[in-house]
């Protein structure tokens, strides 16, 4: 057993090192790992998902379900297709899923259990004791299954290129390359994509056409190639993978920059181009099948078209002496081609009558003295790790044949994958036994082999034919071939085994381990929907999609289930037709690049001043600032809100959404989309408003300046700005195009700094000492525009701590600047600055809701008490009719209440639930009845102890009254009061001083 | 990933939209003088059928106008669109469309690949 070289010109003489397992072995360059593994005579490569069984190379391309290989240099890629990943001087391969080594398997062990591993094993065993999946069974399979082990790193490998195109012409083989002639020099823009290095398909990987033209193959596929290469209008793509055919004639395609070359990491290795085209031409050919038989997995036994394709692309014979096993007419390119190499095949196994075998193969038969099987199949084979015995069946005879390789070939399936993608539909062929395009469901043709076409006299006709829709001068292809031209197949699926053992296996599914029993156990269990089954079952669920094996398990299952094949029907076909990795998908979109990150104009100084910031929407706020290197949160939110109190503390606001509202009908506009009734209030004054949706719940809120009937301009959370925004012209598009209103975002034309604190007027005067801060000149809730510097600034009055506070938005060039200024000047005062942590726990103390903390969509503002806030007498606003529903208006809503622990060193925590148990029961058989949660939880520092506001039942009702809050962890429940949610200056004192 | 053609800016990717839900329905114009039932149909009853729909669409990554569409949710077909202005089209323009990919019955979601 032993392979030799054969002449190829896809194959350069450069010899290149590559190493498996650490081992190093000689290859050529062009050569894929599996034709190099093949030419040093290695057959194992891998051991299966679910047994553990040694596995080798069953095929010669994308449709590979056994020899996936993990690419150590490469940053230790895995699950890699052997037979299409072109090696490189340096290449380091590993096989997968063994241990300790690929030789010795230690997971083997599951092999000799697997009478218990049938079809279902983890669904019916693993379902108790609780906790036990998460901690014992699901580690343990994990380790034992799956293929190769993830990447270490996610990095960015990938670019997107976007195509319009007239035509995509997939797959550029025979059809292929004679549709793209005809489109040569015409208006047509075309787009020719081929999954290979090199054009020509079914051309140079067998030999079964002779001349076309009367030029051999090759000189045809190079004349062909350069008119192609020489028209402006034809683009050509080649390592390209078509994975993705979308709805609108839309596809995706997967360009390998690298295909044989070591990966520079300056370039993108991958390109994924993004495809809109007016029509498809599919002409990705066909998949050779297999049979299943005992022990069909053995290393050793190939499909027989790749074990051709071997000798024809990479040159390489992978054995001299094989048997071949087919079912159908196509083999006999093969074995012409090895008996012109001086190999003779051990023997030929044809499971067809000796009357309906081609005369020709007789012949060659004969005359080479091959012994020849007819009627006859391959009972099953036998071997250590590798194929030793082939045992063949012809009626009752049984004969054992010494061989070490067994080239299958079961028929061969039109590559619909990609048809049914796009919504055509299939139909079964008797006469290729397979499914074929019928109904295209986009603007789809479907040429040669993939559209079932398996003569090649007849292409030229079909080509001409199918593509007279486009003005072209027809094609002429003048075909002799070295084979039939008529395609003859048997039906054939499974072969009988000998004996019944529990351990025989004949595999459906070699990625997944499935075996026929599988299917036969799933129908007799009641899955006998073909979906059903497959999930049950696993089959064709692998990355391989069992391309060589779904429709013979399709055939299979309707021969139990007495059914018709087309009755039975396929599973569905979905995209990508081969995997491909997440960074091809993401492209640039990484890291910094996944999503902006947006920083406001003082984002220099926070980072100086030891900020530690927090997300918000696309924003970086800064969440605390740590006073010391050792500072923790706790301690510095502490700190912060007990100086704002004491003195004066200023908040970089300068990412709260701010949208411009102006027009005739800027009034009446706000009174519909806000609850506040704004007609009567006073120009140049604010207030905070809310804003529902047509449910009744609260959707954002804001503070609303009214520069005048015509002009507003209204504040929104930072996160919620795009989408109250959006809502907005939603509104005023759809239902009230009659009203002259325009909106304009301004977040970003303004910095605003949030000042406040009981010393915030003096800093505020020495600031800005033109300016009277009075309380009668200045009062809260109104605003007044001022010079300053060459600009204009906005001053606002208003508070989100409950202490006197005013807001300054200034334009962003000129922010950093005012910044540093106040800071000067509030230097004697003790001005700190603080973040967002220490701005909700002082509006917690002051009882102030948070949109999204307080309110999760359900929360209405009747619910928060804040009845003041809606305009009762205003005839219509968005989500007033919704206020008065019954489930609106009911008493036992959740409300807002304020939590204090009667017990003052009682920490009361975030998202804990209120109850009326002060100990949960050690082992909950019943319901603990609810009451409602704890939406804010902080320690305050100016109360010394825990405060939290919750959404209570009815909770409006229950002032004063005694209730428990959980704790992580414990049994024991926190005894708490219900109180006002304002704990701090509930007269509004400090606000107005 | 369908293409839209925007009435003002022309065909565009999908994802340049977003869809704003079932077309012509119209907030009444008096909430008040509604029964709760009435009311609480507008808000929260949509229909959502199988086949011919009239939707509403946004060009959100665009010009930021929303139109209406005519789209076969079977099919995934968008057969008309027209600015939130123009009459609604009569469901018999329609009627010579094709009703689904693969000819599965009206109800459910009908993943056929082989032709009966």
């Amino acid at each position: 057993m032993s392979a030799i070289n054969n002449n190829c010109q896809y194959i350069s003489k450069k010899q290149v090192k590559i190493t498996f397992d650490g081992k190093t072995y000689q290859a050529y360059e062009g050569d894929t790992i599996a034709s190099a593994l093949l030419r040093n005579n290695i057959r194992l490569v891998g051991r299966s998902f679910k047994y553990h069984r040694p596995r080798g190379i069953y095929t010669c391309g994308i449709e590979e379900p056994n020899a996936l290989v993990q690419i150590i240099s490469e940053h230790n890629e895995p699950n890699t297709r052997a037979t299409i990943k072109r090696v490189y001087d340096g290449m380091e391969i590993a096989s997968q899923n063994r241990w300790p080594s690929l030789k010795y398997d230690f997971g083997a062990i599951n092999n000799i259990l697997s009478p218990i591993f049938s079809a279902g094993f983890y669904y019916k065993t693993f379902m108790g004791p609780k906790g036990f999946w998460k901690n014992l069974y699901e580690p343990l399979i994990r380790h034992s299954a799956g293929l190769g082990k993830p990447p270490k790193n996610f990095r960015s490998k990938s670019t997107h290129q976007y195509h319009n195109n007239d035509v995509v012409i997939i797959g550029a083989g025979l059809s292929g390359l004679a549709a793209a002639k005809k489109f040569i020099n015409t208006k047509y823009k075309v787009l020719l994509i081929e999954q290979d290095s090199y054009l020509g398909g079914v051309l140079k990987n067998s030999n079964k056409v002779k001349t076309i033209n009367g030029l051999t193959p090759q000189e045809w596929i190079s004349e062909t190639e350069e008119l192609i290469l020489n028209s402006k209008n034809i683009t050509v793509l080649k390592n390209t993978l078509v994975t993705t055919y979308n709805f609108t004639n839309h596809l995706i395609a997967l360009e390998d920059k690298f295909a044989g070359k070591k990966i520079d990491l300056n370039k993108s290795e991958l390109t994924l181009h993004k495809i809109r085209t007016s029509n498809t031409i599919i002409a990705n050919g066909h998949i050779e099948r297999f049979i299943s038989f005992r022990n069909n997995d053995l290393p050793g036994v190939m499909l027989a078209s790749s074990f051709e394709k071997y000798i024809h692309r990479y040159g390489v014979v992978p054995e001299k002496e094989p048997i071949i096993f087919t079912n159908n007419s196509s083999s006999l390119s093969l074995l012409k081609k090895l008996i012109s190499l001086g190999c003779k095949p051990k023997a030929y196994v044809d499971s067809r009558k000796k009357d309906n075998i081609e005369t020709e193969i007789k012949k060659i038969l004969r005359d080479s003295d091959i012994s020849f099987f007819t009627d006859a199949e391959i009972e099953g084979c036998d071997g250590n790790k590798k194929v030793e015995t082939i045992t063949i069946r012809q009626g009752k005879s049984f004969t054992k044949l010494k061989s070490s390789m067994l080239c299958v070939s079961g028929g061969y399936n039109p590559d619909i994958h990609l048809f049914t993608q796009s919504k055509g539909l299939v139909k079964w062929d008797k006469n290729i036994l397979s499914f074929k395009p019928d109904t295209p469901f986009q603007k789809t043709i479907t040429l040669g082999s993939t559209s079932g076409n398996y003569s090649f006299k007849k292409l030229c006709d079909e080509i001409n034919e199918k593509l007279s829709i486009f003005k072209t001068k027809k094609v002429s292809l003048d075909i002799n071939l070295n084979v039939p031209n008529k395609f003859s197949i048997k039906e054939l699926w499974e072969t009988k085994k000998k004996n019944n053992s529990n351990w025989a296996k004949s595999f459906i599914d070699l990625h997944n381990d499935v075996t026929t029993k599988d299917l036969k156990q799933a129908i007799t269990e009641g899955f006998d929907r073909i979906e059903h089954l497959k999930r049950y079952t696993t089959n064709s669920m692998g990355t391989d999609q069992g391309k060589i094996s779904s429709i013979n398990s399709l055939a299979i299952v309707s021969k139990m289930l007495k059914k018709e094949i087309s009755e039975v029907g396929t599973t569905t076909y979905r995209p990508p037709y081969a995997p491909l990795s997440f960074a091809a998908i993401a492209g640039r979109s990484t890291y910094e690049f996944y999503d902006p990150e947006r920083k406001t104009s003082i984002h220099s100084w926070h980072l100086k001043n030891n900020a530690v910031f927090e997300d918000v929407g696309q924003w970086k706020r800064p969440w605390y600032f740590k006073a010391s290197e050792n500072e923790t949160m706790h301690q510095a939110v502490q700190r912060e809100s007990k100086m704002l109190r004491e003195n004066a503390g200023i908040l970089d606001g300068s990412t709260l959404g701010k949208i411009e509202i102006k027009g005739r009908d800027a009034l009446e506009f706000m009174n519909l989309m806000y609850t506040n009734a704004f007609t009567k209030m006073k120009p140049m004054t604010s207030r905070y408003a809310m804003m529902l949706g047509e449910d009744g719940m609260i959707k954002d809120d804001g503070i609303i300046c009214k520069i005048s009937d015509q002009h507003f301009i209204a504040t929104t959370t930072s996160s919620g700005a795009p989408k109250v925004l959006a809502d907005m012209e939603e509104y005023l598009q759809t239902e009230w195009p009659h009203l002259q209103v325009y909106l304009n975002s301004i977040t970003e034309q303004f910095s605003t700094f949030n000042i406040s604190g009981p010393k915030t007027r003096e800093i505020m005067m020495k600031v800005f000492p033109d300016i009277d801060f009075s309380n009668d000149a200045f009062p809260f809730m109104t605003f007044k525009n001022f010079d300053y510097k060459e600009t204009k600034i906005r001053i606002m009055r208003a508070s989100f701590t409950g202490e006197l506070g005013y807001e300054i938005y200034i334009p962003p060039k000129i922010g950093l600047e005012l910044w540093e200024e106040i800071f000067s000047c509030g230097k004697e005062y003790n001005l700190i600055p603080y973040g967002t942590e220490t701005m909700h726990l002082l509006r917690a103390e002051k009882g102030y809701i948070v949109i999204g903390q307080e309110t999760d969509g359900t929360v209405t503002p009747i619910d928060l008490n804040y009845n003041w806030m809606i305009g009762k007498n205003k005839k219509d606003f968005i989500g007033k009719r919704s206020l008065s529903r019954p489930d609106t208006s009911r008493e036992d809503r959740k409300q807002l209440v304020g939590i204090s622990p009667i017990n003052k060193k009682d920490i009361i925590e975030e998202g804990q639930h209120i109850v009326e148990l002060n100990e949960l029961p050690k082992k909950i058989t019943n319901p603990i009845k609810y009451l409602g949660h704890v939406s804010s939880g902080y320690h305050s520092p100016n109360l010394n102890h825990s405060i939290g506001l919750a959404m209570i039942r009815g909770g409006k009702n229950l002032l004063g009254q005694k209730f428990f809050v959980t704790a992580t962890g414990k049994t024991k429940n926190i005894p708490v009061e219900i109180v006002n949610p304002v704990f701090i200056d509930p007269e509004n004192k400090r606000l107005t001083s | 990933m369908i293409l839209i053609k925007c009435p003002y800016c022309g065909e565009r990717d999908q994802s340049e939209f977003e869809n704003g839900g079932e077309a012509h329905v119209i907030r009444p114009k008096n909430p008040e003088s509604l029964s709760d039932k009435d009311w609480g149909e507008y808000v929260f009853y949509r229909n959502n059928p199988k086949g011919i729909f009239y939707e509403r669409w946004v060009h959100s990554h665009g010009c930021k106008k929303w139109f209406n569409a005519v789209r076969n949710t079977s099919t995934d077909q968008i057969l008309k669109v027209y600015k939130v202005n123009e009459k609604r089209p009569d469901l018999s323009e329609f009627q010579n469309t094709l009703k689904s990919p693969s000819g599965e019955p009206s109800v459910g979601s009908g993943n056929f690949a082989v032709k009966k």
